[in-house]
């Protein structure tokens, strides 16, 4: 399973890369495995302030649907309109191609408690 | 193994009762306040849109559902559109998914193992068909799956059509698949051959061990107000 060593991670299988003062926000591969092939994405609206922890979007497969939830609070700047024609670009390239919105922190010290790539790892199933 | 609870119902269970409780048993099992939990059971006769279920799927007008004495629910499960009814078994698993043993073919996957095996216990040879999710004999579908994830915890699930009545299926274009007939295992064994529906519990429960590697701790209850009330 892919792991990218420079993100940090969220128990809810989020990831975060730190772009100066912006967080880009998508999906583990884990998550998507679980859930299979996309076919549906609804994103945040751009603008909306949101509290860590919040649901804030919600991916869907053919047989599940799942939410997507804040990693840390901010506001969302810009999220990937690609995906709404093309939500598979989430499972053939979860963190490139299948990033899901941006978030201004309301703190980027708030980074600090999200997960190093060891922990995530541990949360995960071995393969 | 992992200890899990199943309780099962003796009797049906109204679908909007058994998403309540769903609703109650995830946030539970998130805080960690429950172990993993399975609810096996049955609904009284209902039709569920799943969140991208599309009307047209379904065949016949709200009101004559009604005359038919079938429930209409929308549901907050993937997939698209399924009837359930006495003669079905619906399984729930609330499970906490990032363990260990989900291996890389996942929950589907685990779910559709859980059919497969169950009918082959019972005679029916089962299979999985390459981009339709489910699990399916010779003679059509006789499983659906439909799941959600809240927190990674799922709920929503798996049904496995046993013996019940199949012309409610004729409402609906199961699961959004045109042409894909609709089966029970009973249906599927030779004619003259009858299933006994508790002892298909029976072996659901054993695949349940089986497949998600959990030791299951019966709760036996009544209904959902009994059950609620042992957690």
């Amino acid at each position: 399973m892919n792991l990218p060593q420079d993100l940090k991670y969220t128990e809810t299988h989020e990831w975060v890369r730190v772009e100066d003062n912006l967080l880009r926000v998508g999906i583990t591969d884990f998550a998507q495995s679980q859930l299979a092939d996309l076919t549906f994405v609804d994103l945040p609206e751009v603008g909306s302030d949101v509290e860590s922890g919040d649901e804030v979007a919600v991916v869907e497969s053919v047989k599940a649907a799942s939410d997507i939830y804040a990693p840390v609070s901010g506001s969302v700047v810009e999220v990937n309109e690609a995906l709404l024609s093309a939500p598979e670009a989430i499972n053939n390239d979860p963190f490139g191609e299948g990033w899901l919105f941006i978030l201004k922190p309301s703190d980027m010290a708030s980074v600090a408690s999200l997960m190093e790539p060891a922990a995530y790892q541990e949360l995960i199933p071995a393969e | 193994m992992i200890p899990a609870r199943l309780c099962r119902f003796p009797a049906p269970l109204p679908y909007g009762e058994a998403v309540d409780l769903q609703k109650e048993l995830v946030q539970l099992r998130i805080a960690d306040r429950i172990p993993d939990t399975f609810l096996l059971l049955q609904h009284p006769p209902v039709i569920t849109l799943g969140r991208r279920g599309r009307r047209e799927h379904l065949l016949v007008s709200e009101s004559r559902l009604r005359e038919a004495g079938i429930d209409l629910h929308h549901s907050a499960r993937g997939g698209d559109v399924t009837y359930h009814a006495p003669g079905q078994w619906v399984l729930y698993p609330i499970l906490k998914l990032s363990t260990a043993e989900m291996g890389t073919h996942g929950y589907l996957h685990a779910l559709e193992s859980v059919a497969i095996n169950t009918a082959k216990a019972a005679g029916v040879d089962a299979f999985r068909r390459e981009g339709m999710a489910g699990a399916w004999c010779g003679q059509g579908k006789f499983a659906a799956v439909g799941f959600a994830f809240t927190r990674w915890v799922s709920w929503h699930g798996l049904s496995i059509n046993v013996n019940l009545e199949l012309s409610g299926f004729d409402l609906i274009v199961g699961c959004g698949l045109v042409n894909q007939p609709v089966t029970s295992l009973e249906k599927a064994l030779p004619s003259g051959n009858t299933l006994d529906l508790d002892a298909v519990g029976d072996e659901i429960t054993r695949q349940i061990e089986s497949v998600f590697q959990r030791s299951l701790h019966p709760v036996s209850s009544g209904n959902a107000k009994e059950f609620r009330c042992q957690l």
